[in-house]
Formats: structure tokens, sequence, C-alpha cells
């Protein structure tokens, strides 16, 4: 055997496991559920009533605009404030945005159903917030438990962090020399902002944005235990087709829908990495 | 030649695929044979509470009991829920696939669980119980309602009503009161949402079945939906005195939910499973103040059974263990650790603490098993209960 062979089957070799891992536990599912998707659940045969069925029917077509509603308020604030969370940490040298600094990223080792109880007993209306308001005789009622604006509350939680992290890991590589140049030249604040550093952080704010919208469409816990009855996230809604209604075929279409929904996003992002590769040529 | 190393990784992957998928299905089988002589291998499912009285009592068949040395006791255990093949499927899928001598030895049973069994392969997949060899089979009085010459019933559990004595003095004795009480108290009472958790099915599906013949609550006949409507009728006049949070009326997911807010102070009442709220009012988990009542017409309660069948490959380990489960010790075991109600005389039984399971009668339990019809169900409280605003 030449060595230039060996070398090669040795490289294949070592891609095999990830291979075959992912085309059974990712390329083969996504397969079978594309294809159950257009079947009827009885006969078998092809038909296009499973899909129909989240677009027709008044309740699920809540749940889609719900969850997309959530999902769009998450990813506008979680990114507006993680942006300026990660602008403050990168260009204010303090003891207080060092502190911050090294404070945000906690939330990231928080499990996430402590997390989501933790924020419970919080908000609730017998919660925390309630039994401080108490004491100074006041009864506060949020109201957030079994709503969105919970739902929301949670996400923003879990996601700013997360965005913050890839936003001041963007604005951690522009140089400062770039900068002060710029304002030895003249250039205010606001034209530094707007022409330098905003284009060169704007892909890790749209590679950031679309890691959230993706974390949020399918979300689980977070929607199961503080959401109400109707209209529910689409995770839930999934969930009650598989495990309560068992219709594995609408399951499988409802599982098709969201992959496209995130699939968008992934389209935006892989379009703003293929950019960059362009640019650095 | 890309295009031929591609089909070759290709072809790889679809026999190491093919090998994985066989070595699986029989893997998950039960395996054969695989036991020795005395090993008795006891099949469970539940929540985790279930999981720790097995193994409790499983630790103690194969220490302390009369068995002791005789026969090992191994427990297989899955988690309800998780959407996996149920133990049911499992059990049938042997059956059907003509397999002997498996490992499941002993399964544990819930009434649902025992109708689905007799629905897909029949009462004859089980072994028709010799009480010669449970000695302590004469203890208990009880009788499954399906198959009762199969199955040994060990333990019971009923929903009850769980209120907060502090707010309500004297809880209501029927579903009228019960109304009655709601009506007068907006916002004070929910039920779980059906389909997440038994409390919340049994307080929806009794209140509708409440309208309905009593020999509907056991029939799996779609016939029956055709009357659901003035129970659904009645879950709706309902709606609007229910929990409310975000101005919105909420029915919470799992038993826990509603409990949570019992204890919370959030509702003053709702159905629960006796066992939960006993239990975790003896671990402090839950207010002193908290109490159970039984109203009349009934929430729904089961037995718990056991249940051998043809196909395992130890039944007299098998009969050794249920003769076990019906002794004090057993009993007491389940009593104090999941707050069980002992289906034996509890004059030897330590029941401190417990003193409000003893007067849970297992005779008026109402034991519903519709089947299938449940899917309906749920679907249909989807879109007509929890849509309503």
């Amino acid at each position: 055997m030449s060595k230039n062979l060996k070398e090669k089957l040795a490289a294949y070799g070592m891609v095999l496991p990830a291979f075959l891992v992912v085309m059974l536990t990712v390329a083969y599912p996504i397969v079978s559920a594309v294809i159950q998707s257009f079947q009827d659940g009885s006969t078998g045969g092809f038909t296009l009533a499973n899909y129909a069925y989240f677009f027709t029917d008044e309740i699920q077509r809540m749940n889609l605009l719900y969850t997309l509603y959530i999902v769009f308020v998450t990813v506008v604030v979680a990114i507006v404030v993680a942006y300026l969370l990660a602008l403050y940490l990168r260009f204010v040298k303090s003891k207080i945005s060092r502190t911050i600094g090294m404070l945000y990223l906690l939330p990231r080792f928080v499990p996430a159903m402590c997390a989501v109880y933790a924020m419970i007993t919080i908000i609730r209306d017998t919660g925390m917030i309630n039994r401080l308001g108490q004491i100074f005789g006041v009864n506060i009622n949020l109201g957030m438990m079994y709503h969105a604006s919970g739902i929301i509350t949670m996400n923003l939680w879990f996601n700013i962090p997360f965005a913050a992290m890839m936003i001041a890991a963007g604005l951690g590589g522009i140089p400062d020399s770039i900068i002060e140049a710029a304002s030895d030249v003249g250039a205010g604040k606001l034209t530094i902002f707007k022409t330098m550093i905003l284009p060169l952080s704007l892909k890790d704010v749209v590679v950031a944005a679309t890691f959230v919208f993706m974390s949020n469409v399918s979300s689980f816990t977070t929607p199961y235990l503080m959401g109400g009855n109707s209209p529910k996230m689409l995770g839930i809604a999934l969930f009650d087709q598989f495990n309560r209604y068992l219709d594995y075929n609408r399951s499988a279409a409802l599982s098709v829908i969201m992959f496209l929904l995130c699939s968008v996003s992934a389209v935006v992002y892989i379009y703003t990495n293929l950019k960059e590769n362009d640019w650095e040529k | 030649m890309k295009v031929r190393r591609l089909t070759a990784a290709l072809m790889a992957g679809a026999l190491a695929a093919g090998a994985v998928g066989c070595g699986g299905s029989a893997g998950t089988e039960g395996g054969n044979g695989g036991s020795s002589d005395n090993t008795v291998t006891i099949w469970a499912t539940g929540s985790d509470n279930v999981r720790q009285i097995y193994e409790t009592l499983v630790e103690d068949f194969n220490t302390n009991s009369e068995y002791a040395g005789t026969y090992q006791a191994e427990l297989q255990f899955m988690l309800s829920g998780t959407g996996a093949q149920t133990l049911p499927d499992m059990l049938a899928s042997a059956f059907k696939a003509n397999q002997t001598n498996t490992d499941y030895d002993l399964v544990d049973l819930s009434g649902d669980d025992l109708s689905k069994i007799v629905s897909l392969i029949g009462e004859e997949a089980l072994v028709q119980l010799d009480d010669a060899k449970i000695p302590n089979a004469g203890r208990v009085t009880a009788q499954s309602t399906v198959a009762a010459d199969y199955v040994q019933p060990y333990r019971g559990t009923t929903v009850i009503l769980a209120y907060d004595s502090e707010k309500v003095a004297n809880p209501p004795k029927t579903m009228d009161e019960l109304t009655a009480w709601m009506e007068a108290n907006p916002g004070r009472f929910a039920y779980n949402a059906p389909g997440t958790g038994g409390a919340g099915d049994s307080f929806a599906r009794t209140s509708v079945y409440n309208f309905l013949p009593e020999e509907a609550i056991t029939s799996d006949d779609p016939a029956w939906e055709e009357q659901w409507d003035e129970g659904f009728a009645y879950l709706e006049s309902i709606h609007p005195y229910m929990y409310t949070s975000g101005g919105s009326i909420v029915y919470p997911n799992k038993n826990q939910g509603t409990l949570d807010l019992l204890n919370q102070g959030e509702i003053d009442m709702c159905p629960n499973w006796a066992d939960m709220v006993l239990s975790q009012r003896a671990e402090g988990t839950l207010k002193d103040t908290i109490k159970i009542a039984q109203i009349d017409p009934a929430f729904t309660g089961s037995l718990q059974s056991l249940a051998i069948p043809t196909f395992g490959s130890n039944e007299d380990g098998a009969y050794a263990f249920i003769d076990y489960m019906l002794t004090d010790e057993a009993q007491e075991i389940m009593v104090r650790q999941m707050a069980a109600i002992p289906l034996v005389d509890t004059a030897n039984i330590d029941m401190t603490g417990f003193e409000d399971v003893e007067n849970l009668d297992v005779s008026n339990f109402r034991i519903m098993s519709i089947g299938d019809l449940s899917t309906d169900f749920n679907q249909r409280w989807d879109s007509e209960i929890a849509t309503l605003h």
C-alpha cells in the first residue's frame, strides 16, 4: 500500500464516525420526516392535508403567529440590548465594566430548568416582586405568568448574554488604531460609530440574530412551564401533536414547517458568511 | 472518482445503519433468555416516585423478605411521558413476534395500561393467576375491573380535591357544591390541562362523564363521543371562574402546576392525586394546611396491579414477588414513601402521618378506562376549552 493511499484511508477513517453520526441522526430522520409529512396517516398515500391543516386551522395559525411574534420581539430586544452592552464593554474601561464583563456570562452556566423556575418564583403573582411590594403595602400583580411577556422575559435572560458574547467578540476585532485615526482627523463619536463600528460589526449582529431566532423558534421548556393554553408556541404544539394526539404525520409536517422557518435564518447566516469570505480575498 | 468514493461511504453508512438497526431492535425487545434461574425481572413505568419506590422494594425483597436468597429481583424502569415506546406497546410487540422466554417476568400495570394490553393482545397473553401460589392474596379484596383473574392489584391511588383549609373551612362534598363554590370564588380554582397530568384528565373526564350513563366510563366505543356535548358545555360554563393570570384564564401544565399554585396561595382548591399531595406534605414541600377531600360523584381512582406475561421466563419468581408486595412490610413502605392506598388490612401498618389515606376507600373508586377516546377528548378540550377567553 502506498503511503499516499494509507494517508487517505486514515483521513477517511477519521471522518467516517462523524459522517455516520450525521447521516444516521440528522440526515436520515430529516428525510423520513419529510416523507412522512406528505403521507396520509391511515392510508399512507400522498397528501398535502398535513400541511394545509397548520395553515387553515385557526388555532394552529394563531400558534404560528404567536410564535413568530414572541421570536421577533425576543430577537429585536435581545440584539439591541446585547449590542449596547457589547459597545459598553468594548469601549468603556472601568472597574464596573470589567465586573459586568465577567458577570454577564454567568447565565450561560445556569441550567435552563433552574433558570426558568427561578424566574417563575420572582415574577409569578405571588412571587418575590409581589412579596416585596406587600412590605410597602402595594399589591403588585405582574400577570406575566402564562403570558407572552413572561416567555419573552425569560428568552431575553437566556439570549442577551449569548448575543452580547458574539457581538463583543466581533467588536474586539476592531483595532483601536483605526478609531484613533478617525478621531485624529476630526470624526465625531457618532460618525465613527455610523461609518466604522457599525459596518464592521454588522456581520456579527446578523449572525447573533440568526442564532437567537433559530433557538427560539423551537423552544420548549420556557413556553411549557410559563406559557398559557392557547395560543401556544410551536414547540408545544409539536409536543401536542406527537405525544398527546399521537398524530405522527402532522407532527412531521409541523417539524418540516419549523425546519423551514429556521432555514430562512440559516440562509441569512450562510449568506453573511460567504460575503465575508469574498471580501477577505 | 469523487462520486465513487462518496457512494462507497454512503454504502458503508447504510450497512452500518442496518446493522445498528437490527441490533437495536433485538436488544430492546427484552433480550432472550438473558435471565439466570433465580433472577426475576420486574418492569415498571411511571413518574420518578414510582422508580424510587420500586428500587426500595426490590432491595427489600432481595435482602429482607422471606424470598431473599431464593430469588433475585431486578428492576427495569421506564420514565413515563418521555415519548418512547410504552410498556404495553413493548409487551404487545414481544407477544405478537411470538417471543418466548423473555425477561418480561413480571410487569407493573396501571388500569389504563392493563386495558390497553387487553385490547391489543388479549388477557391470554397474561398468566391466569393461581392464588395458591400467592398466600397473601387472600388479604386483598379489591379486584381489577378488567382481566380480574389475570392480575393482582397491590396498591390504590385516586384523584381527590386538594384544598387549603385556612381559606376553605367547609370543602364541597358533591360536584354541585363544588360548582357553586367555584362560582362564588372566581379565580380560586384550577385544574391542569388534560393530557398533561392525570389529575386534570380525571377532573375534565369525570365532569363530562357525569352526564353519561355509568357504563360509558369503562368503554372505548367511539359512539359515546356524541354524548360529550353536555359535559363540554359544563366545562365551558365553569371556565370564567377558573384561575386567572395575565388577564386570561389559565389551565397550568402538569399536576404539579396546580399544586404549586395551591401551595403559593394563588388558588384555594384543585383536583390532584392523593399520593402526590400527601407525600409532598409529609416531606414538607407543601403547607400543612393543605388537606384532601373526596367528592361525590368521585373523581377517578385506579388500582395498580402486577401481571405475569406468558412469555416471561421466571413464573415462580414472579409469584414470589407478587406475594411479597402484599406483605405488611411492603405495603408499609408504599404507604410511607408514596402515600399509596394500601390494599391490605392496616392494623399492623404504621400509618402515622398518613391517616388521610385510610379514609380513602378503594371500593368506592371510580375506575375509568376510555382507551383511545382520551386522545379525541384532549383534542376537543384543546380546541373548545383552552381557546375560550
